[in-house]
């Protein structure tokens, strides 16, 4: 009889032997009907129907929750949106001091990275899948081994740690097993500015300027507006101490520096030197303040910039500030702690955040000698990426490979994993009950947003059982409890623990400046001109270290810059390129000692002569399906010191090149440039010298006014508030679901931001200028589509009806800004780029806002989904919608508030007071399409002793 | 046209004549183009194979290109985020160009009386509806979702939607609609006395019957003669203006924009002229094939070659003048964005094709100013090849040229073409051939009553 597999016949088959009977064939009906009505059966647990929502949870409405994330281990606060129990959005945390609201690239796109398709999803051993319980039977066996000899043998490799309780965690560990040994290190490290606060003070402080208080700045290859931890506040603070129109008011910024930075973008005077150039810079700025510095050979130019600096610095006492970068030597901080003494610059000093007093590079030779020794037998790395990460002279790799017992705790099997004994799944931030700390202490608790998503564990939890817990205990106890320990019971701890999750903040949880001990002048000598060529390293503007290279929307942000994306490229100074006879995209072979590696070059005019500048993070060999085998890999080039500057590099061109994947291309330009991104002195500004299409300029039309009820949305871009961080173009692909397209159609010229960064260059400086959709009241895309795709809404936005679209491409060719976007293939909808198109990255999606298909036109919608939702909060509530209540997403992520978003017809909004403002202007608005989106004009503030700005 | 002397060459020497006194009776004339077709046995079709086996493979990668644009996208072309146009809607202005030279010859010289246009009109309507069928196809599958593509029609539906009067597209849809039902209805008119002929003079059963069905009945008498003859008149009232505002949509799909470069007032008599150049260009071709394929030196003589090469001699120095307007208004009109799109054109990256496209349409065909050029046929074919390449140039370098290098510089981007790019244009090329091969064992090639009348004209005077 053949039955259905499902279906148990255990009763005797009926008489007939030819087939069945009518019995067994009403059983087998009535078994079969039963089995498709309940084939899957009720779970073993008890299960509760969704009848009652969940307390404040309301099928289409957002919650919104507090936490951190961290980058180079500090803390940026952040408010997650969760749809349904799914986190959707990641904005700033206004709380928080390293946010204030805002956002950076990292920040946005570790949304994405939550549902990585590539991350690491079940515990493994020798590449074969088990269970975590094999690993806590391993483990628990090596530990056994190991406490009859206080864990000599054992070490930890971390990344930065803030977090209090991972940090009580591993004391208790290394006061249980004493021999224990930890090791911390970052890829992007701050050696030299700590061992430059030890030399000047004799111990480490950590310097916080308060950009806030500054007027006068010297940035000597220093860029607080660039990439990391700090940036979100530092440019925050920046460029809002640069907001008054009167020049006395407005900070004016100096730079010194062999390679473009965000800093010195926005700089009033920049100045390009070479690496060892800005040591002299800084000894001449110390003899001028009185320092026993040696004389220093200037060459006229830079003489005479240091000269201006130094006497603006000296006039703003108490307002001024010097500051170096990360790749100047110790002495050179030291140094500047020593002028900034003498300028009573505004500086808060603080005990270090990160408290292990080892440098990150010692850390790493350390541990590269204790491999060496076979002092170390068992190795547990939690969430960094040795193998990969550290510089290629220690060859830590093969070192860790010999680790008889070695654990990878990771989000990612990644080039270290596949060198362990064991790589065990990390929990996603999102996933994971922490704390951490930000640059300036203030601490934070990490709240998940989403139930594990694999069977993964976080840091604490393993350290638990590192720890000899037979079981890894739940995230939310550990932290729960090293806090009511912390609070000692002063509090109602259940009352402080609420309201610290809600603010996503401890309170008074900052560290407490404290004036520092007089600085010492250290000895220094002037340094001698670099030999061959000199090559500066910094983390990368979209993938940072490295970490984060899997993540596509970090692949495809563009460079400030150069906008490279999916790459990197060596930057050389226009005469150096000329020099060697390269030219974009030609490669060069870079020689340093025995590290010899291949790379494309892009020439960088306004980069000092002899100096090559690249970015780490790239040239992942495991990274996943997005990130692997993207760029070129300079970690390897990285001595064992982990220096950000490698000096005598040695460069020759090869008959090879590169297609660069750039989203914008650079041409010599004959004034557009002047005319679309105009940049003005703020004496210019006093004096009225320009003339600029108004943005309510009437251009002449036969097309009738148009008149509004109730809003009129404008936006308005101010850029000299835009630092180009890309904050706002990541945040527009979050919130808008905007997807990625990958290299290959990146490299036919096609790309999907709805938002993007023009980057012009105005008298040898670059400058930025976000565009969105202008949403043009004569709009120049809406009289051409032949379906009416393309309209005006009630409200004056310009919208684009994506179900009425048929994709004749019309209204691009006629866009004057070529802010339109177009599907050429299903980029979200079947034909996505590698991972991409995995089911669990349809979970990012923001539920509000459709997901285009194929042959489809989309562009910046002013974020429409949130204006509907604050016209409905305000009917509900029966007014209108309040100045400042709709905040589009790229407004909400910008550092320094460069966008404004409003209401027109309210005569009293800020929009309109920005529209009225002397500079501003409309971008085009010489074609008369009424531009809703406008710009202020750039303003500088330079020293008229000074000339015109140096370039 | 009036340089052209009309008729009374009886005594006008071999380059001069209409008609060659071979063909100088009715019989011969009505033979000599059914022969073809009535007796095939006769007829060695080795050359129509060999084509049609050619054309037919280029059109079966034309109709694969068709399935993977509707299967994967558009994104197998070369458009970009910047250049969102391309061969498509080249090749689109490019056939529909050459759909405009049939009707012109049809109709605009009839109603000029220009005789000699007997023996060459009806390949070359049959060429203009070849040409403005697949001119109608590129639209569609230009779009991103071409099974919307009705959308672009007035259909009533429940929602009330409709399309967007203002958009050129719109004009544009309504405009090759017209135009290919109307060459459709001229062409099937001036065929009907031609079926008659062909039914009578059929031996079989099938030929007779289908010529006969075709043939509606045509019995030559008076009255249908006297029918005929002003239905024929009224169409070609109907067609001139409708080729003439055909093409001025064409052009006022770039010209009713505000990008730089198209925004021209010229562009619709501009169009008009570039559409009958390279339509022109284009009969030459097909003429000279036609008369070498089917041995038609007595009907299609020296005197037509000669004759197209003055059209299209004047038609070079209009586009010549057009183009230097151009360049004239971007300077005296003082755009700086105007300015600097003419400087792309003669300096930027698409130069070469450039400099090409001038040499093809303006330069070279001036050699058509001397009678030893235009009255080689070699030359005159060889020359309307360069310059139907040339015309094809400057379509694609419209879009290239302003797409790329407008107003906002941080958009500027290059088309690289792809291979799907070349199987549009070369497919197309192949399907135009198909079709055009099997008109011309199936159709009379050349109308046989206009070519006796045209005879019994020049015997008269």
């Amino acid at each position: 009889m053949n039955v259905h597999p499902y279906v148990r016949c255990d009763e005797p088959s009926g008489p007939s032997a030819s087939g069945l009977d009518r019995r067994a064939t009403l059983r087998l009906f009535v078994s079969g009907t039963a089995l498709a009505l309940a084939s899957c059966g009720r779970p073993s647990e008890q299960v509760t129907p969704y009848v009652e929502m969940p307390e404040g949870e309301t099928p289409g409405l957002p919650m919104r929750f507090a936490s951190a994330l961290a980058l180079g281990g500090y803390g940026r606060g952040v408010i997650v949106t969760s749809m349904e129990g799914r986190p959707i959005k990641i904005d700033g945390n206004p709380r928080h001091p390293a946010s204030l609201g805002a956002t950076d690239v990292f920040g946005e796109a570790s949304l994405l990275s939550l549902y990585d398709p590539d991350r690491s999803k079940t515990p493994r051993s020798d590449s074969r899948i088990q269970p975590w319980s094999a690993f806590e039977a391993a483990l628990r066996a090596q530990l056994e081994r190991k406490k009859l000899r206080h864990g000599a043998g054992i070490a930890l490799l971390t990344g930065r740690i803030t977090s209090p309780t991972l940090v009580e965690k591993i004391d208790g560990l290394t006061k249980s097993l004493p021999e224990v040994k930890w090791y911390r290190y970052e890829p992007v490290d701050d050696d030299a500015v700590r061992a430059g606060s030890v030399q000047a003070f004799g111990r480490a402080l950590t310097a916080i300027p308060r950009f806030g208080d500054v007027r006068v700045a010297l940035m000597l290859d220093a860029d607080p507006l660039g990439f990391g931890p700090e940036q979100i506040r530092f440019a925050h603070d920046l460029i809002g101490a640069r907001r008054s129109h009167v020049a006395q008011d407005s900070l004016r910024l100096y730079a010194a520096e062999p390679a473009w930075t965000l800093t010195g973008a926005i700089a009033d005077h920049r100045l390009a030197v070479s690496h060892q150039l800005v040591r002299n810079i800084a000894l001449t700025i110390a003899g001028e303040l009185g320092a026993a510095a040696p004389a220093t050979e200037l060459p006229p130019a830079v003489s005479e910039f240091v000269k201006a600096a130094a006497d603006d610095l000296a006039a703003r006492r108490g307002a001024a500030l010097v500051q170096a970068g990360r790749s100047q030597p110790p002495e050179v901080h030291a140094l500047c702690h020593w002028i900034n003494h003498e300028l009573r610059a505004p500086i808060d000093f603080i005990e270090p955040v990160d408290r292990v007093a080892m440098g990150h590079a010692d850390a790493l030779g350390a541990l590269r000698e204790d491999l060496d020794g076979r002092r170390i037998d068992t190795l547990f790395i939690i969430g960094a990426n040795p193998a990969y990460d550290t510089p290629g002279d220690l060859q830590l790799a093969e070192a860790i490979g010999a680790v008889p017992f070695s654990v990878h705790l990771g989000l990612y099997e990644d080039e270290t994993a596949a060198r362990c004994t064991w790589h065990l799944p990390q929990s996603h931030p999102l996933e994971s009950w922490s704390d951490i700390r930000a640059f300036d202490g203030t601490g934070s608790i990490v709240q998940p947003l989403i139930r594990p998503l694999y069977d993964s564990r976080t840091a604490h939890e393993l350290l638990t059982l590192v720890g000899g817990s037979t079981t890894a205990g739940s995230g939310y106890d550990i932290v729960r409890n090293h806090w009511r320990k912390a609070n000692n019971g002063n509090v109602d701890f259940d009352a402080w623990w609420r309201q610290s999750l809600q603010d996503g903040v401890i309170a008074n949880s900052a560290a407490i400046p404290a004036p520092p001990p007089s600085p010492k002048l250290p000895q220094l000598t002037p340094a001698r001109a670099g030999m061959n060529f000199t090559l500066a390293l910094s983390p990368d503007p979209a993938v940072f270290d490295g970490s984060m290279a899997n993540n596509a929307w970090l692949q495809e942000c563009p460079k400030p810059f150069t906008k490279l994306v999916w790459g990197n490229a060596l930057h050389m100074a226009e005469d150096d390129a000329h020099k060697l006879g390269v030219v974009d995209g030609d490669v060069v072979q870079l020689t340093h000692g025995r590290h010899v590696t291949e790379m494309p070059i892009i020439t960088r005019p306004g980069q000092a002569s002899g100096t090559l500048a690249a970015t780490l993070g790239y040239g992942r060999s495991a990274a996943g399906s997005i990130g692997s085998n993207v760029g070129v890999d300079l970690y390897r080039l990285r001595p064992a010191g982990g220096a950000w500057v490698i000096e005598n590099v040695d460069i020759v061109r090869t008959p090879r090149r590169e297609n660069l994947l750039r989203t914008q291309h650079f041409f010599q330009l004959e004034g557009e440039a002047e005319e679309l991104q105009p940049r003005l002195s703020l004496a210019d500004l006093a004096q009225g010298h320009f003339a600029f299409t108004k943005p309510d300029a009437n251009p002449p039309t036969l097309y009738p006014q148009t008149h509004y009820d109730a809003y009129e949305w404008a936006m308005t871009i101010d850029t000299s508030a835009c630092i180009g961080c890309n904050a706002c173009v990541i945040a527009c692909q979050a919130e808008n679901n905007v997807p990625i397209v990958g290299p290959d159609q990146i490299a036919v010229g096609r790309d999907m931001h709805w938002l993007r960064i023009d980057n012009y260059t105005v008298g040898g400086r670059p400058g930025f200028s976000p565009v969105p959709c202008m949403h043009c009241e004569h709009a120049p895309c809406e009289p051409v589509c032949p379906v009416a795709a393309s309209v005006h809404d009630s409200e004056g936005l310009n919208v684009q009806m994506y179900n009425r679209c048929v994709g004749t491409r019309f209204c691009q060719s006629n866009c004057p800004y070529k802010v339109r976007r177009f599907n050429f293939f299903g980029y979200a909808d079947g034909e996505e780029y590698k991972g991409f198109g995995a089911d669990i990255v349809k979970a990012v999606f923001n539920p509000d806002v459709t997901v285009r298909g194929r042959g489809v036109m989309e562009k910046c919608t002013y974020c429409v989904q949130r204006i509907s939702r604050a016209r409905r909060t305000a009917e509900k509530e029966g007014r209108a919608i309040r100045d400042g209540e709709v905040v589009t997403a790229c407004q909400a992520a910008c550092p320094t508030q460069a966008i404004s978003f409003g209401n027109l017809s309210e005569p009293q909004s800020s929009i309109n007071a920005m529209r009225s403002e002397p500079h501003a202007y409309a971008l085009l608005g010489n074609l008369g399409t009424r531009p809703r989106t406008t710009y202020l004009a750039r303003l500088q503030n330079p020293n008229s002793n000074l000339g015109k700005p140096q370039s | 046209m009036t340089m052209v002397a009309v008729a009374g060459r009886e005594g006008a020497s071999e380059v001069e004549r209409w008609t060659l006194p071979s063909a100088r009776d009715f019989e011969t004339v009505n033979a000599l183009i059914a022969a073809p077709l009535l007796e095939r046995g006769s007829w060695s079709w080795r050359v129509w194979w060999t084509a049609f086996v050619v054309s037919v493979a280029l059109t079966t990668v034309f109709l694969i290109m068709i399935f993977m644009v509707f299967t994967r996208g558009i994104g197998i072309w070369g458009v970009n985020t910047t250049v969102v146009w391309g061969f498509a809607i080249a090749d689109y202005v490019w056939w529909i160009g050459i759909g405009n030279a049939g009707t012109l010859i049809s109709a605009m010289l009839l109603l000029m009386r220009q005789k000699w246009r007997a023996s060459t009109n009806r390949f070359a309507e049959a060429m203009t509806l070849f040409a403005a069928t697949i001119a109608g196809i590129f639209p569609i599958i230009h779009m991103g979702r071409p099974l919307y593509w009705y959308w672009l029609t007035p259909y009533p539906n429940t929602m009330h939607l409709w399309p967007q009067w203002r958009s050129a597209l719109i004009w544009d849809f309504w405009a090759i609609l017209s135009y290919i039902l109307f060459s459709i209805l001229f062409w099937y008119v001036g065929l009907i006395p031609d079926f008659a002929t062909m039914r009578d003079r059929a031996r079989t059963k099938a030929p007779r019957a289908i010529y006969g069905a075709l043939a509606l009945g045509w019995r030559g008498a008076a009255q249908h003669w006297y029918v005929y003859e002003r239905l024929h008149i009224a169409l070609a009232c109907l067609g001139v203006p409708l080729v003439v505002s055909l093409h001025s949509v064409v052009g006022m799909d770039f010209a009713a924009s505000l990008m730089p470069g198209w925004q021209e007032t010229i562009f619709p008599p501009y169009f008009v002229v570039g559409a009958m150049y390279s339509g022109f260009a284009m009969v030459v071709c097909l003429a000279a094939l036609v008369r070498w394929g089917f041995r038609m030196e007595s009907l299609i003589t020296v005197a037509h070659f000669d004759v197209i090469a003055k059209v299209m001699l004047t038609a070079a120095i209009v586009m010549g003048v057009s183009y230097a307007t151009e360049w004239f208004n971007a300077w005296y009109g003082g755009d700086p964005t105007d300015r600097k799109l003419v400087a792309f054109e003669f300096t930027g990256a698409y130069a070469p094709m450039f400099w090409t496209m001038l040499a093809c349409n303006v330069a070279i065909p001036q050699a058509f100013w001397f009678s030893a050029v235009r009255q080689r046929i070699s030359a005159v074919f060889l020359i309307s090849v360069l310059i139907n390449i040339g015309m094809w140039f400057e379509r694609i370098l419209i879009i290239w040229n302003t797409l790329s290098h407008d107003y906002t510089p941080s958009m500027w981007r290059l088309f690289i073409p792809t291979f799907w790019d070349w199987v549009t244009t070369f497919g197309s090329l192949g399907l135009f051939a198909v079709m055009y091969l099997v008109f011309v064992r199936l159709i009379p090639v050349v109308s046989m009553h206009e070519v006796r009348r045209l005879i019994a004209e020049e015997r008269s005077s």
